[in-house]
């Protein structure tokens, strides 16, 4: 029994690795490693996305969990439950109107939970940023991780973004919150 | 046994929910399962894009129509352009409106694929999507060669197109509607005789000509209740009078029906983009018309040129003076007609710019089409009926 | 096509002397005037006339003219499916003349009216509903009238004390720039300090560019 390892290891340094692995495993019958890090590997393994699409860029958003850009594989999936998932995505233009229900679902969410803010117009008014009816971006009224920057931000845009999320987590992740 | 007085529970079908198409909050009052009456709520999406647009030059206007309905963008942009081309007397070239009808029918794809695949998904079908998506994003490709941007194009403008189609993008397309007719089998052959998508799409949200007519619908919805009325047939603009092309007409109005009506116009759709591709590789000439008091000169010119200079500083500050008038002016967008009333006072800022978006009367008739149905239906319904909040909450 | 409209122009105002006061053909497209109190039958008739038959009403809005003293224009675009024509039918109100509404006529109109209310604050009588659509729950003022401002006057953030979103005045970290180049003086003000003693010492005042 041994960690399942890469058919090819693509590196020296990955071949090292589980070979170092299974070296360790074969030997004691078990690894150490920090309780930080593995918790952060399992959060950012398998953070879920609240769908919050609100215009425009929910449709790009959209497309980053189809086919092409696939976020599933990065174990993000798509929930539409508020109860039930780590990351909220902002994308599209907050309105007056509906800034009580955004609170309202980010309220819903359980701890650890993060804010994406995709879209100029979530980030901070956007292209309607003088209206009379627009939150002049989402962090006046929820508390923001990362910022996608784009009017949409291309489908790549968001995934990069989903990928600093995690490099994020990793950093800051810890037990206490 | 006494009379038993049964009080309908109210129910919120949130403003977030996976079904509800963007923002949409449904105020239903239901008796157990059967919907009684249900009130939509709208504005959650209400940017202030008119009053926006009257603070803007014409030109400056323009990216405001792509971000209306944005999974079709640049028919939106289509209407906008004939209003102000309209009230400035002037006309796109040919080759532009060549252009112009071929990218419109590129979204008029875009438009159904989205909606066809997400109504499966709410109905409970999760295949097309993540298939339809690919077609999407092959077609989006096609935005970003011709504009820069995968969606919100900026790409139509009053006075033909931005600028020309690079090489090679005509082949890629006709290598692309190549490949689109089997696509389309698939996804025929996966919900046309399905007996779960039948069973909750016929004779659900059933709409019978007189109430189309009553209510304001238009496009698919009306086409699906037996009227055959299409703005490309019977208002033809641009070069649609040359495109030879038919109009999928639906008999009993339901769900069904219209889903029908999509998929046939993704097929004819398809048909007019390869008469404009052929077109084109003949047709040569501008794209954008010539008088340099309303398009821009190119920055090679401009660089060159102290009149092109010039021209182009007056034009990207100040922007061109429409004469004052009023005009309506309506176009086939996927969803039904896309109406732009433009008010002009003669300044370089439009006076007054109302959009009239088509899913704001469908929406209104949510409610006479779901009476007596069932809640899972509601989705369905609001599936069917194609709408998007940047429309109709502008 | 002009022909066509020409004559139907002329079959209404021959049919409905007393309910339409003008109607002229521009850029193609008939334009109809009419009042507040004769609306619903010049639409019944556009409506059911064989002529005419308008049976899908398109779209009401409203359009701001603040400089008049009946600002408001609230204008009708009709369709006919039949004959394959479009039509406009305009009505010139102010803030406090009510419109009747045309919900028993067209059943589209029901949300048309709600929207000119929320935006222009016309008050249609006899509408089924007549409540804010687009606008936010409670709020004060119609935006769409020229003297609202662009940035409205309250704006929205979250409150972590009261644990609830606070509307307070709005404070912009930029001002929005507008460039009316209408004057060739960009961005001077249009009256200069000093001015005021010049409009005080003589009748006839110099006013700045």
């Amino acid at each position: 029994m041994g960690v399942i390892t890469p058919a090819k290891p693509n590196t020296a340094a990955e071949a090292a690795l589980s070979r170092a692995l299974n070296d360790e495993l074969a030997d004691k019958g078990f690894v150490v490693a920090q309780l930080d890090k593995l918790v952060t590997w399992a959060r950012t393994g398998s953070m879920w996305g609240l769908t919050f699409g609100l215009a425009c860029c929910g449709v790009e958003m959209i497309h980053c969990w189809m086919s092409r850009y696939d976020l599933d594989r990065f174990g993000f999936a798509p929930m539409p439950s508020p109860r039930a998932a780590d990351v909220m995505i902002v994308a599209g233009t907050l309105t007056n109107k509906m800034a009580p229900a955004l609170r309202k679902v980010y309220d819903q969410m359980a701890e650890p939970r993060y804010v994406i803010s995709m879209g100029s117009c979530a980030n901070g008014g956007g292209y309607y940023h003088y209206s009379y009816s627009v939150v002049r971006g989402c962090d006046r009224i929820v508390p923001v991780d990362v910022y996608v920057p784009g009017c949409p931000p291309t489908a790549e845009a968001l995934l990069y973004g989903v990928l600093q999320l995690q490099k994020k987590v990793r950093r800051t992740g810890t037990l206490v919150r | 046994m006494s009379d038993v007085e049964i009080k309908t529970l109210t129910m919120n079908f949130g403003p977030q929910h996976p079904a509800a198409h963007g923002v949409l909050r449904l105020v239903v009052e239901m008796d157990g399962e059967i919907v009684e009456r249900c009130d939509p709520h709208i504005g959650l999406l209400h940017r202030g894009t008119e009053k926006l647009i009257e603070y803007k030059s014409y030109l400056q206007a323009v990216p405001y129509f792509d971000r209306l309905d944005y999974v079709s963008p640049m028919n939106q942009e289509h209407a906008y352009a004939l209003a102000v081309e309209k009230l400035l007397g002037i006309e796109a070239p040919e080759r532009g409106q060549y252009i112009r009808v071929l990218f419109s029918e590129i979204t008029r794809i875009l438009n159904h694929l989205l909606n066809v695949t997400t109504f499966a998904m709410d109905v409970g079908a999760l295949t097309p999507p993540l298939w339809g998506f690919e077609q999407r994003e092959l077609l989006m490709e096609y935005y970003e060669q011709v504009s820069g941007s995968r969606m919100h194009a900026a790409y139509f403008r009053p006075g033909g197109v931005h600028q020309d189609l690079p090489a090679g993008m005509l082949d890629s397309m006709e290598g692309w509607i190549k490949q689109f007719y089997p696509f389309m089998k698939d996804v025929e052959n996966l919900l046309n005789e399905n007996r779960i998508f039948r069973q909750r799409t016929v004779d659900i949200g059933v709409v019978s000509a007189e109430q189309a007519l009553d209510w304001g619908f238009s496009g698919p919805l009306i086409r699906a209740s037996g009227l055959p009325w299409d703005l490309r047939k019977s208002q033809p603009y641009d070069v649609y009078d040359r495109m030879d092309f038919d109009i999928p007409v639906g008999k009993t109005g339901d769900c069904y029906a219209r889903y029908l009506v999509r998929i046939e116009e993704m097929y004819q759709s398809a048909r007019i983009m390869e008469q404009c591709i052929a077109a084109l590789r003949k047709v040569g000439g501008p794209v954008r018309v010539d008088d340099r008091k309303i398009s821009p000169p190119r920055r090679g010119e401009m660089k060159g040129s102290m009149e092109a200079l010039i021209h182009h500083f007056k034009l990207y500050t100040e922007g061109y003076k429409v004469p004052a008038g009023e005009t309506y002016t309506a176009v086939e967008a996927p969803k039904g007609e896309f109406g732009v009333y433009l008010v002009s006072d003669g300044t370089n800022k439009p006076y007054r710019c109302k959009i009239r978006a088509p899913g704001f009367p469908h929406l209104q008739a949510l409610d006479m089409m779901t009476k007596g149905h069932q809640l899972a239906d509601m989705s369905a319904n609001i599936g069917s009926l194609d709408i998007v909040f940047g429309e109709i909450d502008r | 096509m002009s022909d066509a409209l020409k004559q139907l122009g002329d079959h209404i105002l021959q049919t409905q002397a007393g309910v339409v006061s003008k109607a002229d053909i521009r850029l193609g497209e008939l334009m109809l005037e009419t009042t507040p109190d004769k609306v619903l039958s010049l639409l019944t008739f556009l409506r059911d006339d064989p002529k005419c038959l308008f049976k899908q009403l398109i779209d009401i809005c409203g359009v701001d003219w603040p400089e008049r003293e009946k600002r408001f224009d609230v204008v009708y675009n009709l369709l006919s499916v039949k004959n394959n024509q479009r039509i406009r039918v305009k009505l010139m109100t102010d803030e406090t003349t009510p419109v009747p509404s045309a919900a028993p006529v067209f059943s589209s109109a029901g949300w048309f009216e709600r929207e000119t209310y929320d935006l222009y604050g016309v008050w249609f009588s006899d509408h089924p509903d007549l409540r804010r659509i687009l606008t936010d729950y409670g709020f004060e003022g119609h935006p769409l009238r020229k003297d609202f401002p662009l940035t409205g006057f309250v704006e929205l953030r979250w409150d972590d004390v009261q644990k609830r979103v606070v509307y307070e005045p709005v404070k912009l970290a930029q001002e929005f720039r507008r460039f009316d180049f209408l004057s060739p003086w960009e961005g001077a003000p249009k009256v200069l300090p000093g001015d005021e003693k010049a409009q005080e010492a003589a009748p006839a005042p110099a006013k700045a560019n």
